[in-house]
C-alpha cells in the first residue's frame, strides 16, 4: 500500500524527462556524493596531520611526566594524564557493572510490558543530557549537596550518569547478537535462566561487549564540561602530583587543556596545549584500534569464530 | 544432593533478577534525580529572587553582577549556532549516509568508516582548540577582520560534530527500506539518483528526522568547542562574523566566578534547566516521528 502511494508519482516525474539529462544529473550525483565523503575523510585526515605537525615539538618525557609549573614555562601534564586515566578507570567501575546488568535485564529477561518502557524512555532522556547540565548537576549534588568539594569520586560519578545509556545500548546490542539457539540449548540441559545467561550469553557476547567498553572509555577519557565544576580545575590544592584519593581534586587532560587557554597563567600556553591536544588524539586513535583488536580477538576466543 | 543444587541456583535465580531489576531502575532514578534538582535550582530565579520570567527569557539586558539576568542574547546565540550547524552538517550527513548506505563499494566502506568513528571520539575541548587555532584566524584572513571568532566559527565547528550522529543513523534509515522498493523504481526506469531522492529518501524520512533531530541535541549542548570559538560576548547576534555567546558558553564560563546563593547563580542555573527542557523536548519530538512511521 505504502510502496504504490511512493511509487506513482515518481513514475509521473520519470516519464516526462529527458533521458540524457536525466544521466547526467545523476553523474553528476555520484560524484558529489563520493566527493561529500571522501571531503570529511580528508578533513580527518587534516586534523590529524595539523595536530602532529604543531604538537610534536611539545612533546618530550619532560612534558609527558613533569608537572605543571605556577607562573613559569616548562611544565608538563604528567598528573593531568595520570588523573585522566584515574578518572576513566573509577567511572569504568561504576558503569560497566550497572549498564551490563540493566541491559541484560532488558534484553534478556523483561518480556516488555511497562517497566521496560521506562527504563528505556529513561534512559533516552538521560543520553541527551548535556555535558554541562550533567556537570551542574554533579555539581549540586556532589560537591554542594554532599560536601566533597571537587572530587575525582564526584567527577567520575557524573560521568557515569553521562555514560550509563551508551554502555547499555552496547549491551543490548551485544547480547542481541547472540543467536538464540545457544538460549535454547542451554535451557534444554537444564541451566536456569541466569546460568543461561552468566556462563552462556555474556561470554559469547564478550567481544562485541569489549569493542563497546573500550569506544566508551574514550569518550570518558575526553570528557571536559561534565568535569570542570565537579572533578575541579585545579591538581595543586591539597594534593600530591600522582594521588590516588578519590576525595581529591583531579584536573584531568583534557580540562587541563581547556583551562591552560582560558587563564593563560604560564608563558607558553600554546606549547602546553598543543601538546595536550595531541595527546588526546592519540589516545583516541589508540581507544579506536584496541577496540577493534581486542574485540575481533576476544570474539574468536569465546565463540570460535570471527564476526 | 540434586535438590540443594537446584534450590542454591533457585535462590541465585532470585537475586540476580532482584539485582538486575536495581540497576535497571537506577536509570529512572537518576534522570528523576537530574530533573528535581535542576527544576528546583533551575526556576529559583523566579520564586527565591522574584525575576520575572519574561524578563530572563526576552530580556537582552545581562550583567550577573548587577541584577540583571536576561539570558536572550545567549538563547539567540545558541539557537543561531545550532541552526548554522544543522543547515551545513545536516544535509551533507545524509548525504554521505546515502553514500555509505546506496553507493559505497565494500572496500571502500571499510577505510571510511573507521574515519567517521574517530570524528566521534575527538574530545570537544580539541574540535575547540582546532577551530580557535585553524578556523578562526582563517575566518579572519578570507573576511579581512581583526578578529575570526562568531557565530561562522561556531556553526562550522558545531556541524563537524554533528555530521558522525547524522551519517550513521540516516545510513541506518535508509538501509531498512525494503529492496523491493530500490527494484521496483529500477524496474521503472529510474536513475539510482532518481530512486535515492524520490523513493528511498521520502520512505526514510521519519528516520532521517531522527538523525537531524539528534544532530540538534549534540549541537545545542555542545559546550566547550563553542565557547572556544564563539568569542563570548553578550550581544544579540546581528551578523554571523561577529562575537556572540551561547546558553552552554556562558554557564561554563561564569559559574566559577558566580557566588553561592545569588540570582546570578541561580540565572546560570535557569540556564541549564532551559537547556534540559529543550533536550526533553527533542526526545518526545523523537518518539513523535517514530510513532508517525509505525
Amino acid at each position: 500500500m505504502a510502496q504504490a502511494v511512493i511509487a506513482q508519482p515518481a513514475v509521473a516525474r520519470l516519464r516526462g524527462s529527458n533521458a540524457r539529462s536525466r544521466r547526467i544529473v545523476d553523474r553528476i550525483a555520484t560524484a558529489a556524493l563520493w566527493g561529500a565523503s571522501s571531503l570529511v575523510v580528508l578533513l580527518l585526515l587534516l586534523f590529524i596531520g595539523f595536530e602532529f605537525y604543531r604538537g610534536a615539538s611539545s612533546i618530550s618525557w619532560q612534558f609527558l611526566t613533569g608537572s605543571p609549573t605556577a607562573g613559569t614555562a616548562g611544565g608538563g601534564i604528567g598528573p593531568l594524564i595520570f588523573n585522566s586515566f584515574y578518572v576513566l578507570i573509577l567511572t569504568l567501575a561504576f558503569t560497566v557493572p550497572i549498564s551490563v546488568c540493566a541491559g541484560m535485564y532488558l534484553q534478556e529477561y523483561s518480556a516488555g510490558g511497562r517497566f521496560k518502557a521506562i527504563v528505556q524512555f529513561s534512559a533516552e532522556s538521560l543520553a541527551t543530557v548535556p555535558s554541562i547540565v550533567m556537570g551542574l548537576f554533579g555539581l549540586l549534588v556532589f560537591v554542594s549537596a554532599l560536601h566533597w568539594h571537587f572530587t575525582a569520586l564526584g567527577g567520575a560519578l557524573t560521568l557515569t550518569l553521562l555514560n550509563l545509556p551508551a554502555m547499555m545500548r552496547v549491551t543490548q546490542e551485544a547480547l542481541a547478537g547472540v543467536p538464540g539457539t545457544y538460549r535454547e540449548a542451554s535451557m534444554a540441559c537444564g541451566a536456569t535462566k541466569w546460568q543461561t545467561v552468566l556462563k552462556v550469553i555474556l561470554p559469547s557476547a564478550i567481544g562485541p561487549l569489549t569493542t563497546g567498553v573500550v569506544l566508551v572509555s574514550g569518550r570518558i577519557f575526553g570528557e571536559t564540561a561534565a568535569l570542570i565544576y565537579t572533578a575541579g580545575a585545579s591538581v595543586s590544592y591539597g594534593r600530591s602530583a600522582y594521588d590516588v584519593n578519590p576525595f581529591h581534586t583531579a584536573e584531568t587532560l583534557a580540562v587541563g587543556l581547556y583551562q591552560v587557554h582560558r587563564e593563560a597563567l604560564v608563558p607558553d600556553v600554546d606549547r602546553i596545549a598543543n601538546g595536550s591536544a595531541l595527546v588526546l588524539l592519540v589516545m583516541v586513535l589508540v581507544f579506536n584500534v584496541v577496540a577493534r583488536v581486542v574485540g575481533r580477538a576476544l570474539t574468536l576466543r569465546f565463540t570460535g569464530k570471527a564476526r | 544432593m540434586v535438590g540443594v543444587r537446584a534450590s542454591k541456583a533457585h535462590r541465585d535465580e532470585g537475586i540476580a533478577l532482584v539485582v538486575l531489576m536495581s540497576c535497571s531502575a537506577l536509570f529512572v532514578i537518576a534522570i528523576a534525580l537530574i530533573l528535581g534538582f535542576l527544576a528546583f535550582n533551575g526556576t529559583r530565579l523566579f520564586w527565591g529572587d522574584h525575576y520575572s520570567p519574561l524578563k530572563f527569557l526576552f530580556g537582552t539586558d545581562w550583567d550577573g553582577f548587577g541584577g540583571h539576568y536576561g539570558a536572550a542574547t545567549f538563547i539567540a546565540g545558541s539557537l543561531v549556532a545550532t541552526g548554522m550547524a544543522i543547515a551545513i552538517g545536516g544535509p551533507l550527513g545524509v548525504a554521505i549516509g546515502v553514500f555509505f548506505s546506496e553507493l559505497a563499494p565494500k572496500r571502500v566502506a571499510t577505510a571510511f568508516k573507521p574515519a567517521i568513528e574517530v570524528l566521534v571520539g575527538i574530545p570537544s575541548v580539541v574540535y575547540g582548540w582546532l577551530g580557535l587555532t585553524l578556523l578562526v584566524p582563517a575566518i579572519a584572513t578570507v573576511f579581512h577582520l581583526p578578529d575570526g571568532d562568531g557565530l561562522l566559527a561556531a556553526g562550522i565547528v558545531l556541524s563537524i560534530m554533528i555530521l558522525p550522529t547524522v551519517i550513521s543513523l540516516s545510513e541506518d534509515a535508509l538501509r531498512v527500506v525494503p529492496n523491493s522498493l530500490r527494484e521496483g523504481s529500477a524496474a521503472l526506469g529510474a536513475t539510482r539518483w532518481e530512486t535515492i531522492t524520490k523513493v528511498l529518501l521520502p520512505s526514510a524520512s521519519s528516520g532521517i528526522a531522527v538523525a537531524v533531530i539528534l544532530g540538534v541535541a549534540r549541537a545545542i549542548g555542545e559546550t566547550l568547542a563553542v565557547q572556544l570559538v564563539l568569542g563570548n560576548a553578550a550581544i544579540l547576534p546581528t551578523s554571523l562574523l561577529k562575537p556572540a555567546a551561547a546558553l552552554t558558553s556562558e554557564i561554563v564560563m561564569d559559574m566559577g566566578d558566580a557566588p553561592d546563593g545569588s540570582g546570578f547563580k541561580h540565572a546560570l542555573f535557569a540556564m541549564a534547566f532551559l537547556l534540559l527542557l529543550i533536550s526533553m523536548g527533542l526526545i518526545l519530538l523523537i518518539r513523535l516521528a517514530l510513532r508517525r512511521r509505525t
